[in-house]
């Protein structure tokens, strides 16, 4: 019954914000909703490594470490974006960018989002789970286009066609692990349900499932942003309003990996390990050569950031595609090191539009002689996504690289050590103007506000303490990848 | 035996006969529905039977320069679809070659008497005939691999190309006609024969407007028993088109045996299914207007497109 | 065997006028014949899966006939009409790609469609998978339309014919996926519409364009 209740929370916030209509603290029924998820996940999570496996929704929706550990990752970035998106929409509002009742439309659809991730990593089916994804789709197209520019406006359209068509891709595939499962034996909504399916994988349709997985990487790949399906992720990462940045990359992102982690493992069962594995290697170092590459060339700190999205998704990709228990649990680790780092990035890069209207590099130099606060903010963020430590990012990345060495993926590790080369050549490039160049005009140096200050250094501090820390996440992080391997 | 062999023979001079005999009537019968539908009174039917009479009571003249390919093109025109009239099982699936009326066979036939029009055009050495020529070769171009591929998907469930084979079997199989090939061909086959036949869209048959004919352009030149030849040569392929039609997809009535009998049925039903497309056809053409000269290549695209997807439908059910 | 004959000649008629609707998408110019390519194809698919639940006795494809005609059938074409009405000159007036050589395109699509769904027709036998390459023809000359059509509109279009196609090739496959699964896509895809129709209003009211030629500032 648990598992009903998880998603019910943002939609309480949604139902606060529908009744309430905008006032300048309704936000925050959505940041209390968003940390409740992340103390409930954390529960199930330290609960589920004794093995219960609560459900509900005629059962449909199901926990199991793997889930629970993707609702703390959901619970905690979305609660800084919700953070983020207080003052946002204040400022928004104030000065009259938008009306309140877009403000309440935000509200509403951005705690909508959170529940329709929440839904896809409860799913207990890969049905429920298509339904979850291709809902996240529809409830974030207006928010990216919240801004109403003309790029927000071209953004969301590239979006949603470009999702809408990769998520009926998926459909495809799901359809045909459904036709391989009814011709296993299978009925009805059953046969689609991950225990039955991987139960059940030996018995699959090999030739299907081979063309399944093919169409499930490659629908699903598109809404993880792996290229070469990303182009709609750097102009929606661009022209969305910061914390929804924050929310895509952080967790919708890793949202849609979780998906090919858990159908992974099926074709894994079904198909042996080598087939999988090759999807996933050439996927994660396309997209980690051409993002990287990519990175070298920007000069906009939002869009640079989803290029970065998108090498660590290649990251991830390389991780999964290693498989063993090692390499598994660096890639769920790094998938919450990841969602904060970014979060707190896109967040700050929010304040950095808000105060010089744009978050191009050029107009924000010297940001730390300008605002210490932020452009320190900034700084440690860089750092964590370059993977420095204390940052848990660098206990991840290094976790999965001996994974992938475990697995005798070397050449492919030493591939990726030089796209990182090059994201750190971009990204600390991108940095150093930003933060230490000199500064265009005269501008004032500034304070920046504790209510912006706040999500920011909750976020850094989270990052680093799951890096120094071993507890809780050991545990958690050991239990959920004995689920994804096999 | 005596009365199989003579059977057959009848069967092509009855065919002949009635073809030329009818085929006049044909175009008339499309004018007057037209005129109707335009709310004017219009010629007689026999109008065009008439127009015959006088024109080859009339003296022939002929473009100076022009070779032997003028004279002869009318000539060829007529004698090919007469070959074609003669030989495909029009009214019958017994004819004397029923081994060889195979559809490509008859399809070059009728575009034979085209291609030699089209050389005779050119051969006055006018603007117009070589602006005609040019645009119906262009026009013939893209609509034949159309209606090749379009036999293609009637000739596969049957595994073969011959005419009568295709209507027996279409007659055996009547599920036949209501598959997705078979629409799709019909299609393909509408557009083509209209293209073919310079009807609307792809060609006004009542215009005279330099800038838009394409098949009066060709006979521009034509004068007294040679223009009588090139309008009965054209009107006669308009009605062996039409009865193909009729036959491929609607071959009910068609005689199997050489009974006196279902021989007057297949006259008396084949004129209908004629009589009813033409009205078909000519009610259509009120309705659309002409196609720019530059849209025609989509509308026989589209008629690609289509005997395509048919090839392949019948090769999915088969 | 007769009743069994007609009904795999009635599926082979349905999923093929599928297919014929997305060419005849690809063929029209005017928005409107567009549109009304789009509602028979809606309809097309309500018939398939009309015919495979009185073919198989299943109550719950008649249902999802049904839910297929109510969305696709009428309310997608709805939505779409107000937008026609909204811009009565919107035409491919200038497509990337012209109509002849897009319906060439579409006849090598099908053709790679046949092709490419060989294996599955023939690891897993049986009448519907048959027509599986109408349905995936379908899917392909959607991505084509999508790439090749600048008009709002004829993006939707695309977007639409991916997802009949993909919806053909599923009905067809498994003989209908799960009433859930079925009503959850169906509705998904009627939002999406909604949301597409939002911004190209939105386009229309800001900016004053169908034209998404006009909307290219976001490159690398």
């Amino acid at each position: 019954m648990v598992s009903m209740l998880i998603p019910g929370l943002p939609l309480l916030a949604v139902l606060v914000a529908l009744v309430v209509g905008w006032r300048p603290a309704m936000p925050w029924a959505g940041v209390a909703a968003d940390g409740a998820v992340a103390v409930i996940g954390f529960a199930l999570a330290l609960h589920d490594i004794h093995g219960s496996v609560p459900s509900g929704a005629g059962g449909n929706l199901r926990v199991d470490s793997l889930s629970a550990f993707m609702v703390i990752v959901i619970g905690l970035v979305s609660m800084l974006a919700s953070w983020g998106s207080v003052r946002y929409l204040r400022y928004e509002v104030s000065t009259e960018r938008c009306t309140p009742g877009q403000a309440q439309q935000y509200a509403v659809l951005i705690q909508l989002f959170v529940t329709t991730m929440l839904l896809a990593v409860l799913a207990a089916n890969i049905g429920i789970l298509w339904v979850a994804v291709e809902a996240t789709t529809i409830t974030t197209t207006f928010l990216v286009g919240h801004r109403r520019t003309r790029g927000a406006l071209e953004a969301s359209w590239k979006y949603i066609v470009l999702c809408s068509v990769g998520i009926g891709i998926a459909f495809l595939g799901t359809v045909l692990v459904y036709l391989a499962a009814t011709h296993a034996g299978g009925h009805s909504l059953h046969a689609l349900e991950w225990t039955w399916l991987s139960t059940h994988a030996h018995a699959l349709n090999p030739a299907v499932m081979r063309l399944a997985m093919g169409l499930l990487v490659l629908g699903y790949g598109t809404k993880v942003g792996l290229v070469p399906m990303h182009s709609w992720l750097p102009d929606a990462h661009s022209q969305s309003p910061a914390p929804v940045s924050a929310l895509m990359s952080g967790v919708l992102l890793s949202v849609a990996f979780y998906a090919l982690l858990r159908f992974k493992v099926i074709a894994v069962l079904c198909l042996g390990e080598t087939y999988p594995r090759e999807l996933f290697v050439a996927l994660a170092l396309l997209s980690l050569g051409l993002a990287s590459l990519l990175l070298l060339t920007q000069r906009d700190l939002k869009r640079a950031l989803a290029y970065s999205s998108t090498e660590h998704m290649g990251l991830l990709a390389l991780g999964a595609a290693a498989g063993g228990p090692l390499a598994i649990s660096g890639v769920l680790l790094h998938i919450l090191g990841h969602g904060l780092a970014k979060g707190v990035l896109f967040l700050a890069s929010g304040e950095m539009v808000i105060a010089d209207g744009s978050s191009d590099v050029d107009d924000a130099r010297g940001l730390l002689a300008r605002r210490p606060a932020l452009g320190g903010a900034v700084g440690l963020g860089l750092a964590a996504l370059l993977g420095f430590p204390p940052f848990s990012l660098f206990v991840s990345e290094l976790t999965m690289m001996r994974g992938e060495m475990a697995n005798h993926m070397a050449w492919a590790v030493g591939l990726s050590l030089v796209a990182l080369a090059i994201a750190f050549a971009g990204l600390t490039t991108l940095g150093r103007r930003l933060l230490f160049g000199s500064p265009p005009g005269q501008a004032p140096s500034q304070r920046t506000p504790l209510l912006v200050m706040a999500p920011l250094v909750a976020g850094l501090g989270l990052c680093a303490a799951i890096g120094v820390f071993t507890w809780p996440f050991d545990e958690i992080l050991r239990a959920a990848a004995k689920l994804v391997t096999s | 035996m005596t009365g199989i062999t003579v059977w057959p023979v009848g069967v092509v001079v009855a065919q002949v006969t009635l073809f030329v005999l009818g085929a006049p009537f044909l175009v008339g019968l499309m004018r007057t529905v037209r005129c109707r539908l335009e709310g004017r009174t219009g010629p007689p039917v026999r109008q065009t039977w008439r127009d015959l009479r006088k024109l080859l009571g009339k003296q022939r003249t002929q473009p100076e320069k022009s070779s032997v390919f003028f004279a002869m093109a009318p000539v060829v025109l007529v004698a090919t679809t007469l070959v074609v009239v003669a030989f495909a099982p029009l009214l019958s699936i017994d004819t004397v070659f029923s081994g060889g009326s195979d559809l490509f066979a008859i399809v070059f036939l009728l575009l034979l008497g085209s291609v030699s029009l089209a050389l005779a055009a050119l051969d006055t050495g006018t603007a117009f005939g070589g602006m005609g020529s040019s645009r119906l070769m262009a026009i013939v171009a893209l609509a034949e691999p159309a209606l090749l591929v379009a036999i293609l998907a009637l000739a596969a469930p049957v595994h073969s190309s011959s005419l009568p084979i295709i209507v027996a079997g279409s007659l055996h199989h009547p599920m036949w006609l209501a598959t997705p090939q078979r629409i799709l061909a019909f299609g393909a086959f509408v557009i083509v024969i209209l293209a073919e036949s310079g009807r609307l869209p792809v060609d006004n048959p009542a215009t005279h407007l330099e800038l838009t004919m394409i098949h009066e352009a060709l006979m521009l030149e034509y004068s007294g028993p040679d223009l009588a030849f090139v309008v009965l040569g054209e009107s006669l392929r308009l009605l062996v088109l039409l009865a193909l039609l009729s036959n491929l997809f609607v071959p009910w009535g068609i005689a199997t045996s050489l009974t006196g009998l279902s021989f007057v049925v297949a006259v008396v039903s084949l004129a209908a299914k004629v009589a009813l497309l033409a009205t078909l056809v000519a009610a259509g053409e009120v309705m659309v207007a002409k196609l720019r000269l530059f849209r025609v290549p989509e509308l026989l695209a589209g008629a690609f497109v289509l005997s395509v997807l048919a090839v392949l439908s019948s090769l999915v059910i088969a | 065997m007769r009743a069994h004959g007609a009904a795999a000649a009635l599926l082979a008629l349905t999923s093929g006028t599928v297919l014929l609707c997305a060419a005849l998408a690809l063929w029209r110019r005017a928005a409107r014949g567009i549109v009304s390519a789009l509602r028979v194809q809606g309809f097309a698919l309500a018939g398939t899966a009309a015919v495979l639940g009185v073919q198989l006795h299943e109550p719950l494809l008649l249902v999802t006939a049904g839910l297929l005609v109510a969305v696709k059938g009428v309310a997608i074409p709805l939505l779409f009409g107000r937008l026609v009405q909204l811009d009565p000159s919107s035409s491919e007036t200038d497509p990337v790609v012209n109509v002849p050589a897009s319906l060439v395109a579409a006849v090598v699509l099908t053709l790679v469609a046949f092709v490419a769904t060989r294996p599955i027709v023939e690891s897993v036998r049986g009448v519907p998978i048959t027509l599986v390459p109408f349905g995936f023809a379908t899917v392909l000359i959607g991505f084509f339309v999508l790439v090749a059509r600048r008009k709002a509109v004829s993006q939707m279009v695309g977007l639409l014919l991916v997802d009949n196609g993909i919806g053909l090739v599923a009905l067809l496959l498994t003989t209908g996926v799960p009433l859930l699964i079925e009503l959850g896509g169906t509705l998904d895809v009627l939002l999406v519409v909604v949301v597409l129709r939002v911004l190209v209003t939105r386009m229309h009211a800001e900016l004053g364009v169908f034209d998404l030629d006009s909307l290219q500032e976001l490159r690398d």
